[in-house]
Order: C-alpha cells, then structure tokens, then sequence
C-alpha cells in the first residue's frame, strides 16, 4: 500500500434500501492527513455512507476502499487501524467512563497497562479526568459526546470516522471539539466527519456537500464559495448562502 | 478466535449487571423467591390435619396406632375420653376426622389372624371423616393405612413397596431442578433479550461490530458471563432446598451445574434470537410472557405432562424447559448420568445448537452486514 493511495475511496457507491436511494453514485476520495467534511441535511445519506466506508453496510453497487482494502469483505485487514464514532453516542450507559474505555481499549488488544495511560490521556484531554468512575447515564450530553469521541481515539488510530461528532453540542464545546480535531490531524490523522453545522465545513480543509444520497459539489471551503459567487454573483457568501446556491443549482435526481 | 476479546465482552456483561444493582437483587432474589415461594405452596405436603382420637380399648396395640399417627406430620392428633356423636366433632368442634377404636379391637384383630382369614370377626375402626376437601380426606386415609401399616408383623395386608430413586421424593425434591432450570432460563434469555437490544438503540453494537471482535466470540462472551450467573443461581436454588426444604439430591451436583449451565447457554442463544425481532427496549418487555407462559404451563415444571391435555401436549416439547426438567430430574432426583435420560440430553442438546447457530445468522443481520 502506497502512501500516495487515498486513505478513503468511494467509487460508484451506491446504498439502496427498497427504492429509496440513501447513496447515489458517489465517488471521493480522500487523502493522507485531510479534515474531510460530509455537510448536508438529515437523511442526505451521510451515515450510510459513513457506514459503508467501515464495513457496516454493505454496497449495494459500487465500492468502498478504507486504507486500500474492500469493505466489508477486507475489513479485519485494517480493523484496528481506523475509528468509528457512531451517531448515537454508543457508549455502555450502565458501565462507569474507564470501564467503557477498559472494554473498548479490550477489545482492540490493549494491555491493561497501556489501556490505563491512555485513559489517563484521554480522560485529560476531555476534561473528564474527575469523571472516571462515574456511571455514564449520569453524564451529561458533552460530557457523553466527549467520552464517545474518546473511545474512538483509544487505540490510536490513523483514520477516523466520525459521525456528527458535534451534533447537540454547545458552541463553545464544539470549538473545543474542532481543536480535538485539527490536534488529531496534525498528529497525521485522517478524519472523515459528518455535520449538518454549515459554519463547521468553514474548518475542514475538503467539503463535500451531500443531498438526497448524491455528492453535489466538493471542494476547498473556498473553492466551494468561489463556485457559489460564479453562480449567483454574490460576493462573499458565508457557508449557509454557498449551501443554499449550491443545492438550488444540483440536477436532483434517483429517488423515484 | 482471540481469548482476550470473548473475555473482554464476558468481563464487561458481568460488569454491567454488577452496576445495575437492580438487576443484580432480581438475579440473586429470584431463585431464592421462586424456591421458597413454590416450595411452600406447592410442596403438596399436608400438614396439622385436626383429627381427634378416642381410644376405648386402651392395650399396645393402640398404643402404638396413636403414636404412629402423632409421628405423622400431617396429623394434629387430639386424644379424647369418649365420645357420643362423631359427627358433632366435626361440625362444631372443626375436626377433620375422628378416628375411634371400638373395646376389644385388640383382642379381635388377633384373633382374626390366629383363626385365619374365614372369621368375620376382625378388629374394625370407627373413621368419621371430613370428606369436603377431597385432599385432605385422602390424606387421613393414607396416613391412617401408614399407621396400620407399621404395626409390623402380622398386619392384615403385607405389602412390600420398592420405593425407586431415592428412598421418598416428595413433590418439593423434583420441583428444585424445575425451579433452576426455570429461573436460569428466564434469566439469562431475558437479560441477553435486553442487553443486546440495548447494544442496538445505544450504537455500541457497531462499535463493537467494527472492532476486531468477531461474532463468535461476542457470544460466547455472553455465554461465560451467564453461565457464571447461572451456576450463582443454582447455589441460590440448592441451598435454599437443601437448608428450608431438605431436599433430597441422588445424583451429582457436578452433572446439576453442569447441565443447568448449558441450559443457560441454550437461552442466552434465545435471548439472542429474540432480540432480532425487537428494535427497542419496550418491544423486546413484549417477549417476556412468551419465555415466561409456555415454560410454566406446559414443561412439567408444577404438574407431570402427563395432566396436559392430550391436544396440547405435543406443544410440550416445543418447550425447552421440558427437555430441562427432564435432564435435571433425572440427574439429581434419580441420580443418573445426563445420557441415561436421552430425551432430555439430547433436547437441551438440540437447544443449545440450534438457538446458537441461529443467534449468529441474526446477530450477522442486526450487524447490518446484510446484503
């Protein structure tokens, strides 16, 4: 594997579930060391095709490559090598905050010693180092993003995957959330993220605007802006305005 | 196949049920309520029968009627002088029998067996019985023959009785290995119901689902952790029979765990399979009367499967709990090797194979692996 080839690649993909379309025909690439932002509206068809990058689901055409191999069918070739922050927060409500990064930090082979210092890490860098052996149902909603975020960092992985990562959180919280990120990124990391906080894809170095499961339009932000000013001959949009031209504009088609 | 992550899931399930302190009280009362509550009310043992007792012939052999009637639990014997009207100590006074031995019973019954069986002379008792509760009725006539029974040589009727597997099963020895088969079962299938469906609404399924863990090893996670529950609460269950109820064990308590155990191994495959017909926690409360019903209606759990109605018995071994009782019944009450009872073995067995290999073709779909 070169380090030249893309760390995620969609090629044609395409989910269907009865005859709704969640993905289109997508086709990305993503690589080495990007912030890579998934924007669009609920039901745009980001978490599927999240979900069919890790080998959750499975194409119903196309392909989807995650470090150069096949998901799902080579996904234990490179299952310890990325991380998945689902939607729903995924955390076990009835196990305290080390105990859920205990089994999760278990199930990817971590020694128990190892688990222990990057809890102690982690824990930190979240400030929930108080938190430990506190009961997450008793958490609350940053506290449990937070942890969420953690356990898909645990075993220090080289893509991420991370599903509306700042969904509910309050702005102040997402801005640290988003300095987590470009940290993470500057570690080498690749991040592939779903948002539908317009301002967030100002903050990625790609974006990748989706509607009704088709990828309409890609870019830098500034790409995305210029691209939005040729089009309407508005000067200077802010993210919202470039959303709004951009989908106006799509050819919307599939969903029959 | 990695040892390290089938502990990692066990250590966690464990974990989560230790937190849940709920849970936990439920996990450990309930084999200790369910045995003390059936124990007591279905131990179909009769006791403290009011009978009054008058004795007009007053010799040893009487004697001894009396004494073998008050050695008899079932029996609160009264001994009375005389008495004029029988029937008045059972209206007023609220006995349930009146037993009275007429003058020279003693010198006639010997008599009888000295002349042989032509004499028409025979010893003859004066039973006066409450007959409106058929049980207890049958309860005083059986107790009474016990007495006569054991007076010993030169009875009337020498009956000799080969009493099979242990030396007297009552109903509470072979309802303690029903009881832990039961309370097993609806423990583990119900707690793996909600746990995993709980993996499903929270997300920590796909969490789990793209880290190295493999199915297999997500369930035999599962499987460690309840059957350590298990194996909890069969001590629970024998030590409670053994301590309130002296239960009778033949067999060996290796076997007893043993095939509880894989018992619950069989329902923690049901558990599995349950939870893909649920998508959220309230749907899967909704499965909890079909483990629940069957298994007390129709295993043989409180009344033999021979008093199911013939239409409905073949739905008996539809029923896991029937194949159970029968394998734990015949290790601890009869005290035999699990495969002296095939029925049971190889049901348990089937049960075990089947609700596993299908839990993990379902686990595959909820995985969302599905094409």
């Amino acid at each position: 594997m070169s380090d030249h080839a893309p760390i995620f690649h969609a090629e044609t993909l395409t989910k269907r579930f009865g005859a709704l379309r969640a993905v289109d025909d997508v086709t990305m690439e993503i690589d080495r060391g990007e912030i890579y932002g998934l924007v669009g509206p609920s039901g745009s068809g980001k978490t599927t095709l999240i979900r069919m990058l890790c080998g959750l689901a499975v194409p119903t055409a196309g392909t989807a490559t995650l470090l150069g191999s096949s998901m799902p069918s080579e996904r234990r070739a490179v299952e310890h090598r990325f991380g998945y922050m689902p939607q729903e927060r995924a955390i076990y409500r009835d196990l305290s905050v080390a105990e859920n990064l205990l089994f999760f930090g278990q199930i990817y082979g971590m020694s128990r010693s190892r688990i222990a210092e990057r809890t102690r890490a982690l824990l930190d860098l979240m400030k929930l180092s108080d938190r430990g052996k506190q009961r997450t149902d008793k958490l609350s909603g940053g506290e449990k993003q937070r942890l969420s975020l953690a356990c898909a960092l645990l075993h220090e992985p080289e893509a991420l995957l991370l599903d509306e990562p700042t969904i509910g959180l309050d702005p102040a919280l997402r801005r640290e959330f988003w300095d987590h990120f470009h940290q993470l990124n500057s570690d080498g990391r690749t991040i592939l993220l779903s948002t539908h906080y317009l301002n967030e894809a100002e903050w990625c170095d790609r974006v990748g605007l989706m509607q009704l499961g088709r990828l309409i339009a890609e870019g830098t932000p500034d790409e995305l802006k210029d691209d939005a000013t040729r089009r309407s001959g508005q000067d200077s949009p802010d993210m919202e305005e470039v959303f709004l031209i951009l989908t106006r504009d799509a050819v919307v088609g599939g969903v029959s | 196949m990695k040892l390290h992550r089938i502990g990692a899931v066990a250590e966690r399930v464990l974990r989560q049920n230790w937190h849940d302190k709920r849970v936990l009280v439920f996990m450990l009362l309930l084999p200790a309520i369910a045995m003390l509550l059936f124990g007591y009310s279905f131990s179909g043992d009769i006791t403290d029968v009011r009978v009054a007792f008058i004795d007009e012939d007053l010799t040893d052999l009487t004697e001894s009627i009396l004494e073998n009637l008050q050695d008899d639990e079932a029996f609160n014997v009264t001994v009375l002088e005389s008495v004029d009207d029988p029937e008045r100590l059972l209206l007023d006074e609220h006995y349930q029998a009146v037993l009275r031995i007429p003058d020279k019973f003693t010198s006639l019954y010997y008599a009888h067996f000295a002349m042989g069986v032509a004499t028409s002379a025979q010893g003859t008792l004066d039973l006066t019985l409450d007959e409106s509760d058929p049980q207890v009725a049958a309860t005083v006539r059986m107790g009474l023959a016990d007495a006569l029974m054991d007076l010993g040589e030169g009875g009337p009727v020498d009956i000799e009785t080969r009493e099979l597997y242990g030396v007297e099963v009552r109903f509470i020895d072979s309802f303690a290995p029903a009881i832990m088969g039961f309370v097993v079962a609806l423990i583990s299938t119900v707690l793996t119901l909600l746990s995993v469906v709980r993996e499903k609404v929270d997300g920590t399924f796909s969490r789990v689902w793209v880290s190295p863990v493999r199915r297999a090893e997500f369930i035999l996670g599962y499987v460690i952790a309840f059957g350590l529950i298990a194996l909890v609460q069969s001590l629970v269950v024998l030590t409670i029979g053994k301590t309130v109820f002296d239960i009778v064990i033949n067999g060996s308590i290796f076997w007893a765990f043993g095939c509880t155990i894989l018992f619950a191994v069989g329902s923690v495959g049901l558990g599995t399979l349950l939870s893909a017909l649920a998508q959220t926690e309230s749907q899967a409360i909704i499965f909890f009367p079909l483990v629940i019903l069957p298994s007390v209606l129709l295993s043989g759990m409180m009344w033999p499967v021979q008093a199911i109605p013939r239409l409905l018995r073949p739905l008996t071994y539809a029923v896991p709990l029937t194949y159970s009782n029968r394998l734990l019944r015949a290790v601890m009450v009869k005290g035999l090797s699990p495969w002296q009872e095939p029925v049971g073995f190889i049901g348990v067995l089937v049960f075990v194979v089947a609700t596993i290999a299908l839990a993990s073709v379902v686990l595959k779909q909820s995985a969302g692996e599905r094409e």
